[in-house]
């Protein structure tokens, strides 16, 4: 069907164990109105355990079992991705994922893509900014022929000339097309302004500078030092008995050696430049932009940070359908079809995000709206019943990912990635339940300062930029023709290497 | 089902699958789990269907309305969808955003989703808030009470959507016209977002009558699954939803006929955000509770599902496009057969279009093979199954076979009819409805290339 939402928020299922009551409801006092019926007890949840093995080879190996249809996700995940792209080579790791189903030494792009759909089943590979994955999701029973195909990818990928060709024309393609959406330049943008030029400045993807730079070399030698047995881990979830999923690792990837050279160590750029830079306001003038996309970024935490559930929270507070930025924003205003923030974790300190689009006439009022709101986390009042919701949005949530074999797998893949106890998904709810109203003011103030923090606005400038500079005094203005990814000075300039 | 499929897993390990030639697989050995559904009519003949499932302590709640886009006002197009906003605004016993206070903040959550033919609203909520819901289902199926403000608002909200999908993204618009070209007279032809201009015109009288003529019980159809207990279920069904009475009125239903296609129509349109030219093509295709809809939706899956997919092969794959698609959009009344595609740099928009216009003659000409069949029907089959992960997923296919297809069983029986459509069934179709007099050409190509003088 052909449909529009409510909101984008996306229909994942639900899980919940909040036994929250009514009572924070709004009064009412009219004459004959009836209040709802309230809930009756709650009922426990129990989620699915992990259990895990280590492979001779170094792999480590996890399987996760739960009840439902007959589906299983494997995901073979390695601890590289798009950080270790140099910066003349931005794409470079994202190219290299993609490449795995585009040929192995025994099988073309076409006979992967056929022996993995006559399963009736889905190969994805990609790059995120500290791992790459190959994932497979099919029916219980046709589990084996998958993982044979998934591990042909993976171990054997032949990096074609000609593949590396056609793939690079594509993604030149998806790159015309993308950096003509104001929310895309937006982010990425974002992404140089926050990072400079350190590993999370440069576009995941590359950039139409860099992407031609990319030779088969460096595709290869990036295979061969980071897709190794000790420096990757496979998850095996959904309905699959545990000694049958590490029968099929061991069968699959057993035989993968492990190289005689040591794994390089990960760079650590990322964190240099949290602090210190000062606030810009950056316009990147699109005429012909349909609405202005606003975003505010600045540095937030690692997954591994001791705040990660006061940043949790502290996000959900601002984020979500009834987070403060879509009250202000949406609800109470109608500027908006939604506004929300994120924090991203990564390895690294990832940014912290706050976004809206809006027609160009009101960019000003959003921004400033987006800056209010992050700064009156910091200041302003928290009580209880605020908190109380928004943290059963978080648990709510998190319970809902884990219905599906994908996400569940995601989840656990996530855990095993940062080094992270694989029990933390039976702790979750307790970890956001303990978290009160002083951790996140002290995590806003700390950590998400609202001076940390710098503005962009892709639109038609005409629109906005007189009310803008009104309060931004400050305000850098970019054609969308000068834009240039490649640095953080952000303009094209004519002696670029 | 859970058994079954562990019995075939250890028969494949027991025969030892040492080598990695596999028996190629085939979808009829699939059996999909079957959705047992209790199905109810109440005297103000509100269908209540449900299906009882305790895997997570979860319930998802659904109303289905038989109303749609197609259904908007004359001179109000958009109204439908904009009114799906207004349904989360005060009711008699609710304060506005009042349903976000009962789902999202327990820890669930809500949504709606306006279609040509059908409006849905539904919740995941813990079980133990389903009385709850229940309760605030029937309180604005009885009744709304919106005021101007926030109707104002809500309005501007529609408007920051219709940017938002539309305007803002490359080839937002491409669908837009492509709906728009597609029909003659039927009201499928007003893109459900509606225009600016029409959406400025609406006013609260407009929501007091929609609601009156198509907001009660006999055109409303709940479906429930996840954790409850059916006799609880029904208790809670006759207290908060059979109470509500059955208007006198008539429900109005659009009964214009779309005309039968006589010639290709061929149009271009320009937009100031295409990086890359389209393609696109419609061709009118039966109701969608229509039988030849099994061949047409396997069609599909043969030309666009996956990397090994004809169009992924012969367009993306050999560097014409960026992008191909072919899908069955099924509608009530009559649907279409969408082909799109976004080339690739350097390429010409005719030679992508005689590209898509070769594949559709291939499947016309020669039946499909064994292997490539079964193939298609894996990944149908397979995706079934995804969408019968969650309670949402459920509730959903059970209310579009309900609503849409006018029979419940059909969430459990068309995944059989897909499984024995045959190579010949699928060449008949494809030269039953693939003709040149049925078919609708859109060239979407930049502003930039708008013929001088050309308005």
């Amino acid at each position: 069907m052909n449909v529009l939402r409510r909101t984008l928020r996306h229909a994942l299922l639900s899980t919940t164990l909040v036994g929250l009551s009514l009572a924070a409801l709004p009064a009412t006092s009219l004459a004959q109105q009836e209040t709802p019926p309230p809930p009756s007890s709650p009922r426990q949840v129990r989620f699915p355990k992990p259990v895990e093995k280590t492979l001779k080879n170094g792999l480590r190996v996890i399987a996760v079992e739960r009840e439902g249809v007959p589906l299983v996700t494997t995901q073979l995940l390695v601890r590289a991705g798009g950080e270790t792209d140099p910066q003349q080579l931005s794409g470079l790791a994202q190219m290299t994922a993609t490449l795995l189903t585009k040929g192995t030494t025994t099988r073309s792009a076409t006979e992967i893509a056929q022996a993995i759909e006559a399963l009736g089943g889905t190969l994805n590979t990609g790059a995120r900014w500290d791992a790459s994955t190959a994932s497979v999701n099919i029916m219980s029973s046709r589990l084996a022929q998958a993982m044979e195909i998934l591990a042909d990818v993976v171990r054997r990928p032949a990096f074609k000339d000609e593949e590396i060709e056609r793939l690079r024309q594509q993604s030149l393609d998806s790159l015309r097309v993308a950096l003509r959406d104001p929310g895309t330049i937006a982010a990425l943008v974002a992404s140089r302004v926050v990072f400079g030029d350190s590993a999370y400045g440069h576009p995941l993807g590359g950039t139409p500078q860099t992407l031609p730079s990319i030779k088969r070399d460096d595709i290869q030698r990036l295979h061969q030092s980071y897709y190794r047995p000790d420096n990757a881990v496979l998850v095996i979830g959904g309905t699959i008995k545990p000694a049958e999923a590490f029968n099929l690792a061991e069968r699959f990837f057993g035989d993968w050696q492990k190289p005689a050279e040591t794994l390089p160590a990960a760079s650590t750029t990322a964190s240099a430049m949290q602090t210190g830079a000062s606030q810009r306001v950056i316009v990147i003038d699109k005429p012909d932009a349909g609405q202005a996309a606003v975003v505010l970024a600045r540095t937030g935490i690692k997954r591994v940070d001791q705040d990660y559930f006061r940043g949790l929270v502290a996000n959900s507070i601002l984020s979500g359908y009834s987070g403060r930025l879509n009250q202000e924003i949406r609800i109470k205003r109608g500027l908006s079809y939604g506004a929300g923030s994120s924090l991203d974790v990564r390895r690294d300190v990832g940014p912290f995000v706050a976004s809206a689009q809006t027609k160009n006439e009101s960019g000003a009022e959003v921004a400033s709206l987006l800056m209010g709101e992050l700064a009156r986390l910091a200041d302003g009042q928290l009580s209880d019943v605020e908190m109380t919701p928004r943290k059963a949005v978080l648990i709510g949530s998190f319970a809902r990912n884990l219905e599906t074999s994908g996400g569940l797998v995601n989840q656990v893949a996530a855990l095993a990635l940062y080094g992270l106890s694989l029990d933390e998904i039976n702790s979750y709810i307790k970890s956001v339940e303990a978290i009160g109203a002083s951790d996140v003011r002290q995590f806003a103030g700390g950590r998400l300062s609202s001076k940390g923090a710098h503005l962009i606005i892709v639109g038609d400038a005409n629109k906005f930029l007189e009310a803008l500079r009104k309060q931004f005094p400050n305000v850098e203005v970019i054609r969308e023709a000068d834009l240039d990814l490649n640095s953080a000075t952000l303009r094209r300039s004519t002696n670029l290497p | 089902m859970r058994r079954l499929s562990l019995v075939l897993l250890v028969l494949v390990c027991a025969l030892g699958l040492a080598t990695t030639a596999l028996l190629p697989p085939t979808s009829a050995q699939v059996k999909i789990p079957r959705l047992n559904f209790k199905n109810r009519t109440l005297a103000n003949g509100m269908r209540v269907l449900s299906v009882e499932d305790h895997q997570s302590p979860t319930v998802c709640i659904e109303v289905w309305y038989h109303v749609g886009s197609k259904d908007d006002p004359d001179g109000r197009s958009g109204f439908a969808h904009l009114f799906e906003h207004i349904m989360f605004k005060s009711t008699k016993n609710m304060k506005s955003e009042m349903m976000d206070r009962l789902t999202e903040d327990v820890g669930g959550l809500n949504n709606a989703f306006t279609a040509n033919d059908v409006t849905v609203y539904y919740e995941v909520v813990p079980s133990n808030y389903l009385e709850t819901l229940l309760w605030a289902e029937g309180d604005r199926l009885a009744g709304l009470n919106v005021d101007e403000a926030n109707f104002h608002s809500e309005r501007d909200v529609v408007k920051e959507e219709f940017r938002q999908r539309y305007l803002a993204p490359p080839y937002g618009k491409l669908s837009y016209y492509m709906t728009q070209h597609s029909f003659m007279t039927h009201p499928y032809k007003r893109p459900g977002i509606g225009n600016i201009e029409e959406l400025n015109a609406a006013s609260i009288e407009d929501v007091r009558a929609f609601h009156r003529s198509f907001y009660r019980p006999d055109n409303a159809t709940l479906v429930v699954v996840g954790d409850f207990d059916q006799k609880q279920l029904d208790a809670w069904v006759d207290k908060y939803l059979a109470r509500i009475p059955k208007p006198d009125i008539p429900l109005p239903r659009v009964s214009v006929k779309e005309p039968q296609r006589t010639a290709e129509r061929v149009f271009t349109e320009y937009g100031p955000n295409v990086p890359l030219p389209a393609v696109a093509f419609s061709y009118l295709i039966p109701p969608q509770a229509d039988a030849d809809n099994h061949a047409l939706r396997v069609a599909a899956a043969i030309l666009s599902a996956g990397r090994s997919s004809r169009l992924y092969q012969s367009l993306v794959y050999r560097q014409l496009a960026t992008s191909a698609t072919a899908n069955a959009a099924l509608r009530e009344d009559i649907s279409l057969f969408n082909l799109t595609s976004i080339l690739a740099s350097g390429k010409k928009a005719e030679v992508v279009g005689r590209a898509l216009l070769d594949e559709i003659r291939k499947l016309q000409d020669d039946p499909v093979s064994a292997a490539e069949l079964e193939k298609a029907k894996n990944q149908l089959v397979t995706n079934q199954l995804r969408d019968l992960e969650t309670n949402n997923g459920k509730a959903d296919a059970l209310g579009e076979a309900a609503v849409l297809l006018n029979d419940p069983n059909r969430v459990n029986t068309d995944i059989e009819q897909l499984q024995a459509v045959t190579a010949t069934d699928v060449q008949r179709v494809m030269k039953k409805y693939f003709t040149d007099q049925n078919r609708v050409v859109l060239y979407y190509l930049p502003e930039s290339e708008r013929p001088k003088g050309e308005k």
